[in-house]
């Protein structure tokens, strides 16, 4: 699990020329691990595509160096080229299955051309349409399929050259949620199965805290955070991530409860209201409880949400804590001192 | 009359069929090289690209039937007569090569580039492309397009028959013009209308027979 698969160094990609001149990449460097889910995350025109198009070679960078298990892609040219990107599947976000060839000869594809004898490419074909639940559809058009059927087509036709590594261009941004979940639920299991690198780029961060280990937040063309994905959740240090949190974990204070709290405020002279984040094994301890029976404190929840990151419970509420001041106040301290995330969003005491 | 009708819709057929096999023979790679070597294409080579423009321009300019009597010295040479069915099959395959070459041009850069890079991706070269996706994907309008310079080989052929390149042309001018024959004149005509519409039914319901899309 711990040998790097992809390495890039200080890669730098940059288009036009003079006044239309446009950095895509700024010295990105980056580790992707074997067999890991690599999420990179960012708004369009953050260079994502670009990064994960110079994996292959798609796109050609100025500088820096790609490796793909210790071989160096980006010198790579013409025959040698070929032969590496048949070790690389990739998946598109507008699926780009010929809609010349059935579903059986799109997967036979990628055998086809590199010379796999017909009864061979049969046999694997069959095997691949079955891993992906399509086997009905083998003699279907793309044309008749709906589109999660075509990213399935689209991910058994990747698989088909037995890659060492997936890549996957916004692979579930055409598709509708329900569908997105059976994409991500089935590139989990061929990770887990094959042991196949997945990296993936989405502006979905459900994407991310669905599939992925590590994730990398790309603003402006440079890699601004990296990590597990359960560490960015819980400590999110840049801008551009703590945007994409926002749709996902509901840390915004729901308008009800704001426009209750500037309407009356806490309801006694030395309340609270106060939002507790937190992650992992806090979520299955009684902690409200033990302060109300600890510090003599009243604790009144207004807002409660739970998610998991990757089977790791995280959430947060939002509550209002009511009582003698100095009660709050040992209250509140017992709760960071247990590794919580305190923050207060109003109201009086000494410190407000 | 009927003999002379039947005679020159032949000659026509046949000045047509080998000017449309020949000028696709010619065209199409044309095509398929003008596309290839374009800007950000699969084989980008400036100055080829550039030189096979401006050479289909010329040929797409020039007025049919001045390419008929300019050419004549280079007709004679290639097939020893300037005259005739044979003398025009010369004329009509150079003036359609580039129209085919642009025909082709525009039915294969139709085709999604999404699909052509994802063969990229999956380590097809070139000759891989071309074979298995440009002109596959292309199918439906490279019909189509063959189907357009079939209809217009039709009427350069009338035209050809302006200068003793015989056919159904040939036959209007001399007997339903010349001669006052409105009843020749009339069934010219009607023979070929038919043509073109079959053709050009033939040619829409094979494309969308081969449209997958």
């Amino acid at each position: 699990m711990s040998t790097v698969m992809i390495e890039l160094e200080k890669v730098t990609k940059i288009y036009g020329q003079g006044d239309k001149r446009v950095v895509a990449l700024a010295d990105v460097s980056l580790q992707i691990k074997k067999g890991e889910i690599f999420g990179i995350i960012g708004l369009s025109g953050a260079g994502k595509s670009t990064l994960i198009r110079c994996i292959n070679k798609l796109e050609e960078p100025q500088a820096g160096t790609i490796r793909l298990a210790g071989q160096e892609i980006t010198n790579l040219q013409g025959k040698e080229l070929r032969a590496a990107r048949r070790k690389i599947g990739m998946i598109f976000q507008h699926f780009n299955l010929l809609s010349s060839r059935t579903v059986f000869r799109n997967v036979a594809f990628p055998l086809e051309i590199s010379g796999v004898k017909p009864k061979e490419r049969e046999e694997r074909v069959r095997s691949l349409l079955d891993l992906v639940g399509l086997a009905d559809k083998i003699n279907a058009y793309p044309s008749e399929l709906s589109g999660g059927q075509k990213q399935r087509v689209g991910i058994a036709r990747a698989l088909a050259s037995n890659p060492e590594v997936l890549l996957c261009d916004e692979a579930t941004s055409a598709l509708d949620p329900d569908t997105t979940k059976s994409i991500l639920r089935l590139l989990q299991d061929v990770n887990r199965r094959f042991g196949l690198t997945i990296v993936l780029i989405t502006h979905q961060m459900e994407v991310i805290k669905e599939i992925c280990d590590t994730v990398a937040v790309i603003d402006d063309g440079r890699i601004v955070e990296q990590g597990s994905v359960v560490e960015l959740f819980a400590r999110p240090r840049s801008a551009a991530a703590r945007r994409f949190m926002k749709g996902v974990l509901h840390t915004e204070i729901p308008p009800e409860i704001q426009e209750r709290m500037s309407a009356e405020g806490p309801r006694q002279q030395h309340g609270k209201t106060v939002r507790i984040s937190f992650i992992g094994g806090m979520a299955g301890q009684p902690i409200i409880s033990s302060v109300i029976r600890r510090f003599q404190v009243d604790v009144n929840i207004l807002y409660a949400n739970l998610d998991f990151i990757k089977n790791m419970p995280f959430g947060s509420l939002i509550v209002e804590i009511t009582g003698d001041e100095a009660n709050v106040a040992r209250a509140l301290a017992d709760l960071t001192a247990q590794g919580l995330k305190l923050e207060v969003l109003a109201g009086v005491g000494p410190d407000s | 009359m009927w003999a002379q009708i039947l005679n020159a819709t032949i000659e026509t057929v046949y000045m047509v069929g080998v000017a449309l096999v020949l000028s696709a023979l010619f065209g199409i790679p044309l095509g398929i090289l003008l596309v290839i070597t374009g800007p950000r294409h699969i084989k980008p080579l400036p100055v080829i690209h550039r030189s096979l423009s401006v050479v289909i321009n010329v040929g797409r300019s020039l007025p049919f039937i001045i390419l008929l009597v300019a050419i004549i010295p280079f007709t004679r040479w290639l097939v020893g007569t300037s005259i005739g069915t044979t003398g025009a099959i010369v004329p009509l395959t150079v003036s359609a090569i580039p129209f085919m070459a642009r025909v082709v041009e525009t039915a294969l850069l139709e085709v999604d580039w999404g699909v052509i890079e994802a063969a990229q991706a999956m380590g097809a070269s070139t000759q891989q492309i071309i074979t298995k996706v440009l002109i596959p994907e292309a199918i439906p309008g490279l019909v189509l397009g063959v189907t357009m310079v079939a209809v217009s080989l039709i009427s350069y052929s009338a035209m050809a028959g302006a200068v003793g390149g015989g056919g159904l042309g040939d036959l209007a001018i001399r007997y339903g013009y010349q001669r006052f024959r409105g009843d020749i004149m009339l069934i010219t005509v009607l023979v070929l209308v038919a043509m073109v519409q079959s053709i050009q039914s033939f040619g829409g319901w094979l494309a969308s027979r081969l449209n997958h899309r």
